[in-house]
């Protein structure tokens, strides 16, 4: 009986013959988690508290990130994969570009980076203008009005507004 | 009938001027992070949480409890118009709602689940109302074990029920869980998994974690894969509104839907999206017209629309009685409750009776709030689905670094941001979902300590977990969630 309320299954989904590398090492890298907790678990000193000391939910948190990365090991191997995520504004059929997203956390670490030195309002601008341009908008003197603008209107409200504290740098004393 | 004196003093609470404001803020928010895809009411709880901290605690959760309730509404005018559900529980809503709006008939669609969503909403609080305190009265005598038990149940059907297989949940489970143990331990004041960071001694702000998997993650990953024609947004003239027949042929799905939804929500098995699909199955069989479902029925809309909205409020229940959150966005409840000092369980109803019967009193008028701001305001939210995606995911990143620098004005933070982000992007990937990890991040502290007291108090014996009859049943429900699922799975692959 097929069901029009369950979103339909690929032919051969799970089973699919070929092993996935990608999916391989994801499920590697969880057994590896799971090893590295265990080794930290074990250099937790005991405390004084003897009932139940800090190493006993830790042991049992490592333990079971091992056992569940071995098991997505073996699922892997026997033709186990992942199907990517479907978001509102995704084409499940595009092929996956990663330099987008490296060229967004790179823009991120650098606003990070000036934030303190030049300021929120230049951090943030960076930001900003580095996603809207890893979203495909080209109109760059557009762009960078609109984050500036956008990164001052954010600073204004937190720091007037709702008196959080935020570096000014450049506009120290300006704002 | 104590329920309904402490309801009306809960009005009177809410109905100050100061919190009206506080709860339209809320709604008006709550819409409009539903509406707009890459950001969601969990998410803006948790950007909210640092500036909401000097906010008397009533207000804040007013506010809260708005954009909780917001966020369903405005997750339904994006599901009709855009025909790309962003949270699991609004996909049926998408299968039919979107197909009546390709048919012309938009208007109806969004008045079916408005309405709906307001019956179901109203319902649900009313239940909520009656069925929290008696809960409570029963929950305060609950020992240790069973509260661990109870916290059990709800990390294996959270992490069965979300995502595709409940391996997946469970893995995303456990990184929640080891991210919640870095830094000091309170009880043994030993630091764990801190790597040598004086930073994370003070362990990781859940914060950083939401915002880093939900927004940054999101940006992320939709960047890697961004949907390059237009996004096809119907158009909707005039306000959203309902024919006479549209009326005769919802009221009883938004009934029953509302009666699917609650119970659903208020045990601790989690998620809006089981009653969703059984709310549709079951109005396809009893529908008088079941050539409709599939090219857009009004009862295939009008039904999950209601239970969606009325387990939201069955959520509220567990929250509120037993600490237990079962969805992303109560579990940021229940850090926010944290966040003020105030430990949401059986004796929140007697130490802060103010405070929960002003939240309660709240989700009433939140409902009419969000009724007229859905019916009448309909084009003006469909209008926010045509922001330019650049512009809107540039400004949710800038928002995620405010709301994280701002914890404790450190560039640490945002490296952490940073990494959790990647972490997100990497889960959208791979297909586990975020869910378990935010419930490991916020529950699992509160486990171990349940864990800890359960065994001092037997002095390290384990056999304190088989000694109440309660703690026993509890524990043999964890055990059929993960067990009978895999079992009729391999039988079921056995015959096909």
């Amino acid at each position: 009986m097929s069901d029009p309320t369950l979103p339909p299954i690929p032919p051969g989904a799970g089973a699919r013959p070929g092993l996935s590398v990608p999916d391989l090492l994801v499920a590697l890298g969880v057994v590896l988690l799971g090893a590295l907790l265990l080794i930290g678990t074990l250099q937790i000193p005991f405390g004084i508290n003897a009932v139940v000391g800090p190493r006993v939910f830790p042991l049992i948190v490592s333990v079971g990130t091992l056992l569940l990365g071995t098991l997505l090991t073996v699922n892997v191997l026997r033709g186990g994969r992942a199907e990517p995520a479907a978001e509102e504004d995704t084409d499940p059929d595009a092929r996956p570009d990663l330099r987008q997203p490296a060229l967004i956390l790179g823009g991120f670490l650098l606003g990070a980076a000036l934030l303190q030195p030049l300021g929120f309002v230049i951090g943030t601008a960076v930001m900003y203008f580095t996603v809207g341009f890893a979203f495909g908008e080209r109109r760059a003197p557009l762009l960078a009005g609109v984050a500036l603008i956008v990164a001052l209107v954010t600073y204004v409200v937190f720091t007037r507004g709702l008196g959080l504290t935020l570096p000014a740098g450049l506009l120290n004393g300006v704002l | 009938m104590e329920a309904v004196t402490s309801l009306l003093a809960g009005f009177e609470t809410a109905l100050t001027p100061m919190n009206l404001l506080w709860a339209l803020i809320g709604v008006t928010l709550g819409t409009l992070v539903g509406v707009l895809p890459g950001i969601g009411p969990a998410l803006t709880v948790a950007l909210l949480l640092p500036v909401t901290a000097k906010l008397p605690p009533v207000s804040a959760f007013i506010m809260f409890a708005g954009i909780y309730y917001g966020g369903m509404f405005g997750g339904s005018t994006t599901s009709i118009l855009l025909n790309t559900p962003g949270e699991s529980s609004s996909i049926i809503t998408a299968l039919e709602g979107n197909k009546m709006a390709r048919r012309g008939r938009a208007a109806a669609a969004l008045a079916t689940a408005a309405i709906g969503s307001f019956v179901a909403g109203t319902i649900g609080t009313v239940l909520l109302t009656f069925a929290a305190p008696a809960i409570a009265e029963v929950a305060v005598q609950i020992p240790p074990s069973a509260k661990f038990a109870l916290i059990m149940l709800a990390f294996v059907t959270i992490s069965a029920t979300f995502g595709s297989s409940p391996l997946r949940g469970l893995i995303s489970l456990f990184f929640g869980l080891t991210i919640g143990l870095i830094g000091t331990d309170l009880q043994s004041g030993q630091a764990r998994f801190t790597l040598g960071r004086p930073e994370l001694l003070d362990g990781i702000e859940f914060v950083t974690v939401v915002i880093g998997l939900f927004a940054v993650g999101e940006t992320l990953y939709v960047a890697s894969r961004l949907r390059k024609d237009k996004a096809s947004v119907i158009k909707l003239d005039g306000n959203a509104s309902m024919t006479r027949d549209d009326w005769r042929r919802s009221w009883k799905p938004w009934l029953r839907g509302t009666a699917l939804g609650f119970p659903f929500g208020a045990v601790p098995a989690g998620g809006a999206e089981i009653p969703t699909f059984l709310s549709y199955t079951l109005e396809r069989k009893l529908s008088r017209h079941p050539e409709e479902f599939g090219k857009g029925a009004i009862e295939g809309v009008a039904g999950p629309e209601a239970a969606n909205n009325a387990s939201a409020a069955g959520v509220l229940v567990p929250l509120l009685t037993l600490g237990l959150p079962t969805s992303a966005t109560a579990a940021i409840l229940l850090a926010a409750f944290q966040q003020y000092g105030l430990q949401p369980g059986p004796l929140l109803f007697v130490t802060n009776a103010d405070l929960v019967w002003g939240l309660i009193a709240s989700l009433y008028i939140g409902n009419v709030m969000l009724l007229a701001l859905n019916l009448p305001l309909a084009p003006v939210w469909a209008r926010l689905l045509l922001i330019p995606r650049p512009f809107l995911y540039a400004g949710i990143l800038v928002f995620s670094t405010v709301g994280v620098y701002s914890l404790n004005n450190s560039v640490f933070d945002l490296i952490l941001l940073a990494i959790f982000g990647v972490i997100g992007y990497g889960m959208r990937r791979f297909d586990f979902p975020v869910t378990p990890a935010i419930i490991g991040v916020i529950l699992g502290p509160v486990a171990e300590s349940q864990f800890r007291t359960a065994l001092q108090q037997s002095n390290g014996n384990p056999a304190i977990f088989v000694q109440s009859p309660l703690t026993v049943f509890i524990l043999l429900t964890v055990l059929a969630a993960l067990v009978v699922p895999a079992v009729l799975k391999a039988r079921a692959s056995r015959r096909g």
